[in-house]
């Protein structure tokens, strides 16, 4: 219900919006569409977010799928710990670490940049993705390596041609989640991007809010709306995984 | 950084695997100790520089004044400060009721929901159109709700039109109409994470147990109570973990909705941090308050995270 309405407001005239008296059954307009469009650069925003995101999904993978590998087939010393360490991370409110996050990307230059925003998602998701992806890996059958390794073929290339294909699914579901947390994050965004620059879709809401005009409505209807049409596109793909991919690996379903 | 070492041996070791591995027998034994070490460390590096750099940071930040200029170190004043500030107090105990109030009802309508659906033929159809206010930014929900509750007031007029109530209400000057908002927006939003997973759980339950219960003439809440219930607990506790550890971080709604008001009534811990951090900026204050969380934070983890995921990785 919530969803419809807000909808109806995206394209309705502004003036419509705030009143005293709420309108129920709107006039049509196209205002709010082309007011992001033509006033603002919500292209660049758009492109802002594209980048940040996919950049920092890049940056989990490669990071997080050696590393679910080593945690998911060997025992060493430590293993659980360095395990229980990546998830703990997960539980650190990002307010926390905002402030000295703050400082330390405004020394390396990196404050309201695109690539600061990618290594904050990146670090944001990273626990997620590695255990999600370490749980698909604990699924696959022991004998399924074991034939390969009398084949001859190294650890590294069992990784690479046997188990990367054989949990794919996991690692779509894995970065599809780590997308929709990286669409979502707020303050960092909020913090980093201090300038158009670096702004995404989800701070660029935090936008309509200023200035004389107040706070604009129809707009920030709009642009929730263009950020979640892509991501329910991509979940309805992925909805089996869904359950599994949230409660990272721990719950099968 | 780690990024780049790591690619690159992965893109080495798979090609020349081969001719090497006579010769470097003994090394490659060596390296093997190292091996699994070798592939976690990029990520592990990655997660200090982003956690324990700030956490180092924080700690020694909370012993200084910050202002403007340069550090002054005050030695445990920020501390005491924060232990006599009653809007610090007031912060946890906000971020403890609304936290509460709204995971026990998120979990309440899930779990009553998914018992009620997941024998549903139409469950898919179910999941994807609850799925709808999870996959919103929780920014965009939150304008929402502002919008609906306090600054369109559709709420008040829908119900002064329904005869519910005369007059308008006083949403932005009660703390606890605040705090309901919050809780909505928050049960609203999240309720639908929890739906799905429960609804996940239950379908993978034993079928045939379920069947010969109900065959002896159990009623569903005998079922429930006796079969799902036993069966769903390690799925509830992580969920509900999940769930607790971004309830208690909650800002986004804070911000976008009330900004902590009335009266300091819906400020949660990260608002406090935010405000003393960023508005005042009296960042030495703010890094004590978030020591204080992380000392939190990692009593918890310890006590509840890890026994609940070694619990369900079965």
């Amino acid at each position: 219900m919530p969803v419809l309405w807000f909808l109806s407001i995206g394209f309705r005239p502004r003036t419509e919006i705030i009143t005293t008296q709420p309108i129920y059954w709107p006039t049509f307009s196209l205002d709010a569409w082309h007011m992001i469009w033509e006033d603002w650069p919500m292209a660049k925003y758009l492109r802002n977010s594209v980048l940040a995101i996919i950049g920092s999904v890049l940056i989990d993978l490669v990071l997080a799928i050696p590393a679910a590998y080593s945690l998911s087939r060997y025992t060493y010393r430590g293993r659980d710990d360095i395990g229980f360490y990546i998830l703990s991370t997960r539980m650190m409110a990002p307010a926390i670490v905002a402030i000295p996050i703050f400082f330390l990307f405004r020394n390396m230059g990196l404050l309201d940049t695109v690539w600061a925003l990618m290594l904050i998602y990146a670090a944001i998701n990273l626990s997620f993705v590695t255990w999600i992806i370490r749980s698909y890996m604990m699924d696959i059958p022991k004998e399924l390596e074991d034939a390969a390794k009398t084949d001859g073929a190294g650890d590294l290339r069992i990784l690479w041609e046997i188990i990367i294909p054989a949990i794919l699914p996991g690692i779509i579901t894995a970065s599809v989640i780590a997308m929709i947390f990286a669409i979502n994050e707020f303050l960092f965004t909020l913090l980093i991007a201090s300038t158009p620059n670096a702004y995404t879709m989800s701070v660029a809401l935090a936008n309509f809010t200023g200035g004389s005009d107040g706070l604009i409505y129809n707009a920030i209807a709009l642009v929730a709306f263009l950020a979640f049409v892509p991501v329910f596109i991509v979940v309805v793909l992925i909805q089996k995984h869904l359950s599994r991919g949230l409660t990272m690996g721990a719950v099968k379903g | 950084m780690g990024t780049s070492n790591l690619s690159g041996t992965g893109a080495d070791q798979t090609a020349p695997a081969r001719p090497t591995q006579k010769t470097f027998k003994r090394r490659s034994k060596r390296l093997k100790a190292w091996f699994p070490y070798l592939l976690v460390a990029p990520a592990v590096i990655y997660l200090l520089l982003i956690t324990l750099y700030p956490g180092i940071y924080a700690i020694v930040q909370s012993f200084y004044a910050v202002k403007f200029g340069p550090w002054q170190p005050v030695g445990f004043a920020n501390y005491a400060r924060l232990f006599n500030d009653y809007q610090f107090w007031g912060a946890l105990w906000n971020t403890f009721v609304i936290g509460s109030i709204s995971l026990t009802l998120q979990c309440l309508i899930a779990l009553a929901i998914a018992f009620y659906a997941y024998r549903d033929p139409w469950v898919k159809g179910w999941r994807i159109i609850f799925l709808i206010p999870m996959l919103f930014m929780p920014s965009a929900v939150a304008f929402i709700y502002k919008l609906f509750f306090l600054d369109a007031r559709v709420f008040a007029d829908i119900s002064i039109r329904l005869g519910l109530i005369d007059g308008n209400i006083a949403f932005q000057s009660s703390i606890w109409m605040s705090r309901s908002i919050l809780i909505l927006a928050d049960v609203w939003q999240w309720t639908p994470f929890l739906f799905i997973i429960f609804v996940a759980a239950l379908q993978g339950q034993d079928e045939e147990v379920e069947e010969a219960a109900r065959l002896d003439g159990a009623s569903w809440y005998q079922i429930f109570w006796n079969i799902s219930l036993p069966m769903m607990k390690p799925v509830i506790a992580v969920a509900l973990i999940l769930r607790g550890i971004d309830i208690t971080t909650m800002f986004t709604n804070v911000f976008v909705i009330t900004k902590g008001g009335p009266a300091f009534g819906t400020e949660t811990i990260s608002y406090f941090i935010y405000r003393t951090g960023f508005k005042f900026f009296d960042f030495g204050y703010a890094s004590s308050a978030s020591v204080i969380m992380l000392i939190l934070t990692i009593i918890i983890a310890q006590f509840v995270v890890k026994r609940a995921f070694v619990s369900a990785k079965v």
